[in-house]
């Protein structure tokens, strides 16, 4: 059973791509064979960072059927051990994946033999980023120390806490909850989750049940990235604290990466950061955060064969 | 699953132990204002502005009645009732910060209550011949106050602690090491707190009688 981890965090910029192809570097460096797969539809670039400049395959000869099974679609990269699924010349119109489809790669990708499987996903928090979300019961955010990205980061927890429960309801029976929360709550109080499951709890005691249990397994983990010289280093702690107890998510912070210019550098010379310089701040806290996250795999793995 | 704010109890809004000290309190006040301030980054935009009101009046309410004895005692009551007080063993509440170096401390054993010390203290010092002796000196030098000491039985470290003079000055008290005293306003002080601890009356005089002592000493040197 592969593990399967999202990235994503609201705010495009924030770093999102470069920490999918450093994890997954360092992963597939530990001996794991790890797939990356590119979800930021429409966008995608993470072939670029991992020096697949001209992927010959691409996620959209799988939507377009040209291609059959996804496995096919899978490329592999300089790196030992690492592959990728990769969105480069995708369709244009891909961004807006129709429903069956995404269901169906969401079945393909739970399917596919690796060890570890790393989703890179797009900002902002359309239906698409949500469902690649909910795959998995792991997940990765990351933020950047700057209010704009803090604010969506919560903006995306809610969203996914509300697409949850919109799952396991039909359209009506949605609508007449909302009706239902916004008489008992007033105005504007069905964009508050914990109102819905309140009323849910009421109504529909047995789901309301599903629904805590669900939201009781989630195992989220916080990354704050950018962090530059005289930023708070314990904000990213605050925000879990916070979530934790005001939304109620059980969400671990799991590090801060120091911001580094040459990053930037690396990116533009196309070569990988980590071999160019592996003994910056910014590479050690990559290394860190890689033998933090590898290491609650692992524990995973032992409680689902227990 | 979330739970609604106003609902925790005042240790569980400043997320401490129902046995936390008074600076414990304080501190968790002040990280929680941190957090929950207007300016935080870390909740911005995950409250409305009525919201993060109610929140930090919430907090208030929670610190003022934790920092307050009587308060504190009154609620914890009023938990305890409703059986919402959880019970953490292994830890008994303090009241201030800990002495890093205590001569007395003894697990299990109470010390004596201060007043009953006293009293104990000047019956010996009144029935001894020798300090009695000792006291009747024109002239009393240090080393008189440290055979006095010895009548008396106390640790030169127990006055230490309670008189917050620096060991190795008493010391060179004791010893009549005079050119390694302090100046003499400070010595003064040191002397005075000294004889206090040790019930020796009249305080001024017996200093006044030290200071003769130190000044006919500094003359024969």
């Amino acid at each position: 059973m592969a593990q399967i981890w999202p990235i994503g965090g609201g705010k495009g910029g924030s770093g999102k791509s470069f920490l999918t192809s450093s994890l997954g570097r360092l992963l597939a460096a530990m001996g794991k064979k790890t797939l990356l797969v590119d979800l930021d539809l429409g966008s995608a670039n993470l072939h670029t960072l991992l020096g697949v400049p001209y992927p010959e395959k691409s996620f959209s000869d799988f939507i377009r059927k040209k291609i059959t099974l996804l496995e096919d679609i899978v490329l592999e990269t300089p790196i030992n051990n690492l592959f990728i699924i990769s969105g480069a010349h995708d369709s244009l119109d891909i961004a807006n994946l129709p429903y069956e489809q995404k269901i169906k790669t969401v079945r393909a990708i739970a399917r596919l033999d690796y060890d570890w499987i790393l989703l890179d996903l797009g900002a902002g928090t359309s239906f698409n980023t949500l469902d690649f979300f909910l795959i998995s019961q792991n997940s990765i955010f990351v933020t950047t120390p700057e209010p704009t990205s803090i604010e969506n980061v919560y903006r995306l927890v809610r969203s996914i806490y509300f697409r949850r429960i919109r799952q396991y309801f039909t359209a009506t029976e949605f609508k007449t909850l909302e009706r239902e929360v916004e008489t008992q709550f007033g105005e504007g109080s069905f964009n508050k989750p914990d109102c819905i499951i309140q009323v849910i709890k009421l109504a529909h005691p047995e789901k309301g049940e599903i629904l805590e249990s669900d939201f009781n397994s989630f195992k989220f983990k916080l990354v704050l990235n950018q962090l530059r010289k005289h930023d708070n280093i314990v904000l990213g702690s605050q925000i879990c604290k916070i979530i934790e107890k005001h939304l109620g998510f059980h969400i671990e912070f799991a590090g801060n990466v120091t911001h580094d210019d040459r990053v930037h550098d690396a990116i533009c010379q196309r070569v990988s950061f980590l071999e160019r310089y592996p003994y910056t701040r910014t590479a050690y806290d990559l290394r860190e955060l890689s033998k933090n996250i590898a290491k609650s795999g692992n524990q995973q793995l032992m409680l689902r064969y227990s | 699953m979330q739970k609604d704010f106003a609902k925790l109890n005042y240790y569980e809004m400043l997320d401490i132990s129902p046995v936390a000290a008074f600076f414990e309190i304080r501190h968790a006040y002040n990280a929680a204002l941190q957090i929950y301030g207007a300016d935080s980054m870390v909740s911005y935009s995950l409250f409305s502005n009525d919201e993060r009101k109610k929140i930090l009046n919430h907090l208030e309410r929670a610190y003022l009645t934790l920092i307050n004895a009587q308060e504190r005692k009154k609620y914890d009551k009023e938990l305890g009732q409703a059986g919402l007080l959880p019970q953490v063993e292994g830890r008994t509440p303090l009241k201030r910060p800990a002495c890093i170096y205590d001569v007395k401390r003894q697990t299990g054993v109470k010390i004596m209550p201060k007043k009953t010390n006293k009293t104990i203290l000047r019956e010996n010092v009144e029935g001894n011949k020798k300090i009695s002796e000792i006291l009747s000196r024109p002239e009393i030098s240090g080393t008189d106050l440290k055979s006095i000491r010895n009548e008396l039985g106390i640790p030169l470290e127990e006055i230490a602690q309670e008189t917050r003079v620096r060991l190795d000055y008493l010391t060179y008290i004791e010893e009549d090491k005079t050119n390694r005293l302090p100046a003499i306003a400070f010595l003064k002080g040191f002397i005075k707190a000294y004889l206090k601890i040790l019930c020796l009356e009249p305080v001024d005089d017996i200093c006044a009688r030290y200071m003769k002592w130190l000044e006919n000493a500094g003359k024969k040197s």
